[in-house]
């Protein structure tokens, strides 16, 4: 039920032939000024309010059917493997074993296929307990120097990776300086995969936020080497791993993607994972975590939106039937404020 | 303290230095940045931005671009300096405009032509009609033989009647020639604000010599902004220029007023201002514990071992400004942008616009809208605010004889028309007082009717009535008046005029008849100013009957009075008269005790009868008001039998058996204590009926309660949801505003005439009716309407509106800013409590300024109720006198 007000009453108000004459636009203002513009407003009846929840809890259950469908569509393969790369000798000290370069890290992983997969795979590392949204971190940056490499003198805001030796570094900044430097290969039982690492990257960030012509310069010659060196010969805006690490991430946990598996995958299929374990979480006891994962229309597999939907879809039916009962109980024609006489007279 | 004008003596006067030239700026060009900026930041809201704005420059601690603080900053300062400017600006085009008008003045016996602004103290200055008076003068001469001429002065009181103004009897026929070339002294108060008063003397200078020291009251002076008319030419010597003179010295900028909303907001800012340290403390503290523990294991943060002095300042300081937007910086400017708005809304609206005189209402003060919507009590002249003001003679007594009755007016009752035919003395007496015992002036229009220009609404009505009894006053030519009766001319000299005075109540004139020679005294007054003087052998009982009579009917009464002087008393009397005058210390009390000793005796002959009608829509008014919850007081100078009267007949109170009228009354301290503790006894008892209980106090007896029962009275208050108080004064009205606003109530002061100017200044609100007494009351108030019955839709609509309208937009801001610090918070305990700030900065600011900001301003266009159903429900006004609104308690 609606309450209309407005257009008519100010026309009755407005006695003088003249009002009829003027314009729309001189009408408008009239209105405004005498506050008269029209308007309407909803009248919170019982049936109304029923009606109104009983739709919502039908529309939106099926909206979150089809939504929980398409996240179950995508399928996902997820492994940690921090813990099991370790040798049985190192396992009580797991810091020693990576801060160790002389050990080799390589270490094989067997990702037994469950369902049929669809190409493309994206394969993406994840990271827990790690804070790229540290402040300390996320500051440590200079994007003009990664847009315009040496030329960019202005880099305070890099420190404490801002020079090595007396001369800068490009790119300059804990985060450039941390980089993930995990490598992974994959192969069906013996025929290595096709793995794409192209175009892992935001298209914008390729062509408008790393330049084209900078060259990694003077990168990890300090004494503290962090995470991956980058090859000095390749320009910035082609090294996408870089410039996907170098999107912060704002949660403790995430993902980034790694690459595109560019070949179906049969139920039954081992994939064969050889990940060469460079990156100290240890120290901070933070997680590594591969995982595959096609995706719907919808994108990954995430079931949160399709509960949501579900959840206030069949809260809006229960409070509705609520309200119908209560209503059938004790009704009241509309406008009787007869309930309501002590407060309103008080 | 005195001052001494020397008249066209350019030496002397040299020393007192201060030209003709008006300022009413605030600011010059120099002062204005610093000036301004100071008054800016003297606001705490101010303050507290710059300071995060000034921390924000230190980069080792700011989550944001300080743009983002900076910005928005800047222009909410530009914004309201660019008003002030404006303002300012226009203002010195007033100025300068007043300033370089071109005026002649006399300097040694030459006239010249110069600007306003380089008039000197004691320089002669020639106006011709309809000039506007640039400077205080001190009349000299007219065109006028007598030395009289006519002034408007609706700029500076706002009454639009003629007012007389005459030479001091020391330049009386001096030729024009000669004006040029007067020298004398004037000694004057120092410049004060009282357009009311101006005790001063002067002496002329051979050859001008006149022995006497001439006593010179306003009644000789031109003032400032008033118009020359009727009068060819003037001129006056200029005793106060520039901002110095009697308009300069009142005007004044007003205190701001400060609403409950206003309040109600610098409160909740404050509150979340501590909420705010206190979150700032606890993630501070929180954030140095995670770094000491938890940062140094994650190696790709890097953090030193060793650390400067401020370390364990950085991270509570960097919490700061991240929860710096909890307290929003928009809300002022789009306060002051609604605000503005509902101002407007107040002045468009077609529907408070008076049809008969097309004054549309008048919102002096934009800021205080909202606090219509709240009022609590309202306090209401009578006189011009609930009734018309248009005075009508309806009936009168006359020796013991009624005259007019229920089916017609005294004029057109053939008794009274008898009585004059054949003449009798007390009739045609009583008509004479009526005719000439007053200042009224007529005028002759082109086309020969007699327009009367009365200053006082009575006595036009008396003037007109007598007309119509064949008692014609045609003409007044300075001291003579004409009055025609039955085809006869007869010729009054004008010899004395004692005037009104609210502590004397009554005026008299004495008159010589120009036939017979005799000195008569008239008088006219309140019953009780007059009837105690009456002669002994007189019987006052019937008048004072029929004084009473006429009260129950609502009727306002005058008793009029009369007595032959004999010449000697006259002529004594006089002398001291003209002493009086002269004083320069306490010349009012001086007159007033001197003209006492003249009004003794008096032969009383009747009683007059005015009719004030009450306004259309009055009782409605009152009686939807009062559903709302507004209580309604009724102040007046008028008698307490007249103000119940009219009480009754626009339900201010209820008749017996519903109502109930409890008096407070006596004369002594003792009396009014006793009557004050019955009445606040039966006030408490009766407090849980349903009954409408009013007290009625009278100006004496509320002195005394004022002064010695202080608190008794304000308990009464408290417990009194109605109250008539006749008889009382301006100040005793602003005494009443004072005393419910101490007790947390919020008062609007309604009132048309200047004695009312004083409680709407004193009132959180004051609404002046722009009616016939003027415009003092209207220039006073905050807002000005054209009827008592608009005063409904300012409050239930208007206010009311506003009031919803502030609270949800005041509401939403802080909603908004807390909602989105709430989310850096809560962002601050997954990113290491470290201070980063989730949102960029252009975002940061756009959601300030942008999405939060502008979109919400649509707000005040919305109506939670229609009009119509908040006229029908006006109990729906009790949320919003409560505060619900901004704070659901």
């Amino acid at each position: 039920m609606m309450e209309v007000e407005g257009s008519s009453t100010s026309m009755n108000r407005a006695p003088d032939q003249s009002s009829f004459l003027r314009s729309r636009r001189s009408k408008a203002l009239y209105q405004f000024k005498q506050q008269k513009l029209p308007a309407c407003k909803p009248v919170l009846t019982p049936t109304s309010v029923i009606t109104v929840f009983l739709l919502m809890g039908f529309v939106f259950i099926p909206i979150g059917f089809l939504t929980l469908r398409a996240s179950r569509d995508a399928i996902e393969i997820m492994d940690r493997y921090d813990v099991e790369c370790i040798p049985e000798e190192y396992k009580s000290n797991k810091l020693s074993y990576i801060t160790d370069a002389s050990i080799p890290k390589n270490c094989t992983r067997y990702l037994k296929v469950q369902k049929y997969m669809k190409a493309p795979i994206y394969i993406y590392y994840q990271l827990d307990n790690y804070y790229q949204n540290h402040r300390r971190y996320v500051k440590s940056r200079s994007d003009q120097q990664l847009l315009h490499g040496l030329e960019y003198r202005h880099t305070s805001a890099c420190e404490p990776e801002e020079s090595s030796n007396g001369l800068p570094i490009v790119p300059c900044g804990l985060i450039a300086w941390s980089m993930f430097n995990d490598t992974f290969t994959f192969a069906r039982e013996s025929t290595k995969l096709k793995v794409s690492r192209k175009n892992i990257a935001w298209k914008s960030d390729r062509e408008h936020k790393f330049g084209k012509n900078v060259y990694p310069y003077n990168f990890q010659n300090g004494t503290l080497i962090g995470g991956a060196k980058l090859d000095s010969k390749i320009p910035l805006s082609d090294q996408e791993d870089f410039i996907v690490w170098m999107r912060a991430a704002a949660l403790l946990s995430f993902r980034k993607l790694y690459g595109r598996i560019e070949e179906d995958l049969e139920p039954r299929n081992v994939v064969v994972v050889n990940v060469m374990n460079n990156y100290n979480t240890y120290s901070f006891s933070g997680q590594k975590k591969l995982i595959l994962s096609t995706s719907s229309w919808l994108g990954g597999r995430n079931d949160f939106l399709g509960i949501t939907y579900l959840v206030v879809g069949s809260s809006s039916i229960i409070i509705s039937i609520i309200f119908m009962l209560l209503h059938l109980k004790n009704p009241r024609p509309y406008g009787d404020n007869s309930w309501n006489k002590k407060s309103l007279s008080g | 303290m005195k001052r001494f004008v020397y008249i066209n003596d350019d030496e002397a006067s040299n020393e007192l230095c201060c030209d003709n030239r008006i300022s009413n700026r605030k600011y010059t060009l120099w002062n204005f940045l610093p000036k301004n900026l100071w008054e800016q930041f003297s606001r705490f809201m101010n303050q507290y931005f710059l300071l995060i704005a000034c921390l924000q420059l230190w980069s080792l601690i700011t989550p944001v671009n300080p743009a983002s603080t900076w910005g928005p900053l800047i222009f909410i300062f530009a914004v309201s300096a660019s008003k002030e400017a404006w303002d300012d600006y226009h203002r010195y085009l007033s100025d300068k405009k007043a300033n370089e008008k071109e005026v002649w003045i006399v300097k040694q016996g030459i006239k010249k032509h110069i600007q306003a602004q380089d008039i000197q103290v004691g320089n002669i200055v020639w106006l011709r009609e309809n000039d506007e008076v640039p400077c205080d003068l001190v009349l000299l001469g007219t065109s006028d033989p007598q030395g009289v001429c006519y002034v408007e002065t609706a700029a500076l009181d706002g009454e639009t009647d003629l007012k007389t103004r005459i030479i001091p009897s020391a330049c009386v026929g001096i030729d024009l020639e000669l004006l040029h070339k007067m020298k004398g002294v004037i000694e004057c108060p120092i410049p004060d604000k009282d357009i009311r008063r101006f005790d001063a003397n002067m002496r002329l200078f051979p050859p001008f010599i006149d022995n006497d020291v001439c006593s010179l009251t306003i009644k000789n002076t031109l003032l400032q902004s008033c118009y020359l008319r009727n009068t060819e030419w003037a001129c006056g010597v200029s005793v106060y220029t520039g901002n110095q003179t009697k308009l300069g010295m009142s005007r004044g900028i007003a205190e701001p007023k400060l609403t409950a909303m206003d309040a109600m907001i610098d409160k909740l800012t404050g509150a979340i201002f501590v909420f705010q340290i206190v979150v700032v403390m606890v993630l501070g503290i929180a954030g140095n514990v995670w770094k000491d523990t938890e940062a140094r294991k994650q190696w790709y943060v890097q953090y030193p071992e060793e650390a400067p002095w401020y370390e364990l300042l950085v991270i509570p300081l960097r919490f700061e400004l991240l929860c710096s937007i909890m307290i929003p910086i928009s809300i002022k400017v789009s306060l002051d942008l609604v605000k503005g708005l509902y101002a407007k809304f107040i002045e468009w609206d077609v529907e408070m616009i008076d049809q008969e005189t097309g004054t549309a209402s008048y919102a002096a003060n934009t800021a205080i809208s909202e606090d219509l919507g709240q009022v609590e009590y309202i306090l209401t002249d009578k006189t011009g605010t609930l009734t018309d003001n248009k005075m009508i003679f309806r009936r009168c007594c006359i020796g013991g004889i009624f005259y007019g009755n229920e089916n017609g007016d005294a004029l057109k009752d053939a008794q009274l028309l008898n009585a004059i035919t054949s003449g009798s003395t007390d009739v045609i007496r009583f008509l004479t007082v009526m005719a000439i015992c007053n200042t009224v002036i007529p005028v002759q229009s082109k086309a020969g009717d007699i327009v009367y220009k009365a200053q006082s609404q009575d006595e036009d009505a008396l003037v007109i009535a007598a007309a119509k009894l064949h008692m014609v006053f045609v003409g007044k030519n300075a001291n003579l008046l004409d009055i025609r009766f039955n085809g006869l001319t007869i010729r009054y000299e004008v010899l004395e005029i004692l005037e009104f005075t609210s502590d004397r109540k009554r005026m008299s004139v004495v008159v010589k008849d120009c036939q017979s020679g005799k000195i008569i005294l008239l008088s006219k007054g309140a019953d009780e100013s007059i009837l105690p003087y009456a002669c002994a052998g007189q019987q006052t009982r019937t008048i004072a009957e029929a004084v009473d009579h006429y009260a129950q009917l609502g009727l306002r009464t005058l008793c009029l009075a009369w007595r032959e002087l004999e010449e000697d008393e006259y002529q004594e009397w006089s002398v001291k008269f003209k002493e009086a005058s002269s004083v320069l210390v306490d010349r009012e009390w001086r007159i007033a005790e001197v003209c006492q000793r003249l009004e003794h005796d008096l032969y009383i002959l009747g009683v007059t009868a005015i009719e004030d009608r009450l306004q259309d829509g009055v009782p409605e008014t009152i009686e939807t008001l009062r559903k709302a919850g507004i209580n309604f007081w009724m102040l007046t100078g008028d008698k307490q039998n007249t103000a119940i009267q009219i009480a009754l007949s626009c339900n201010f109170i209820s008749p017996e058996p519903k109502g109930q009228l409890l008096l407070i009354d006596g004369k002594t301290e003792d009396d009014v204590s006793r009557s004050l503790e019955r009445v606040l006894l039966t006030m408490r008892i009766t407090a849980s009926e349903p009954k409408d209980v009013a007290f009625v106090i009278d100006g004496w007896a509320l002195e005394i309660a004022l002064k010695h029962h202080r608190k008794d009275f304000v308990d009464l208050a408290i417990l009194s949801r109605t109250a008539i108080c006749c008889r009382v004064t301006p100040s005793q009205k602003a005494q009443l505003v004072e005393i419910l606003k101490s007790c947390d109530y919020r008062t609007l002061a309604i009132g048309d005439g200047g004695n009312d100017v004083r409680m709407i200044q004193q009132a959180d609100i004051g609404v002046g009716i722009s009616g016939r007494e003027g415009l003092q009351a209207a220039r006073a108030a905050d807002y000005s309407i054209g009827r008592f019955r608009f005063l409904k839709r300012l409050i239930l609509v208007h206010g009311r509106y506003s009031y919803n309208r502030t609270a949800f937009l005041s509401q939403y801001s802080f909603y908004k800013s807390l909602l989105i610090c709430f989310i850096q918070i809560f962002f601050s305990f997954i990113s290491g409590v470290s201070g980063t700030s989730l949102f960029n900065s252009v975002s940061l600011m756009a959601y300030n300024v942008f999405y939060t900001s502008i979109p919400v301003l649509v707000s005040v266009i919305d109506k939670d109720l229609s009009e119509a159903s908040v006229m029908q429900h006006p109990q729906i006004l009790f949320y919003c006198q409560a505060g619900r609104r901004l704070l659901y308690l």
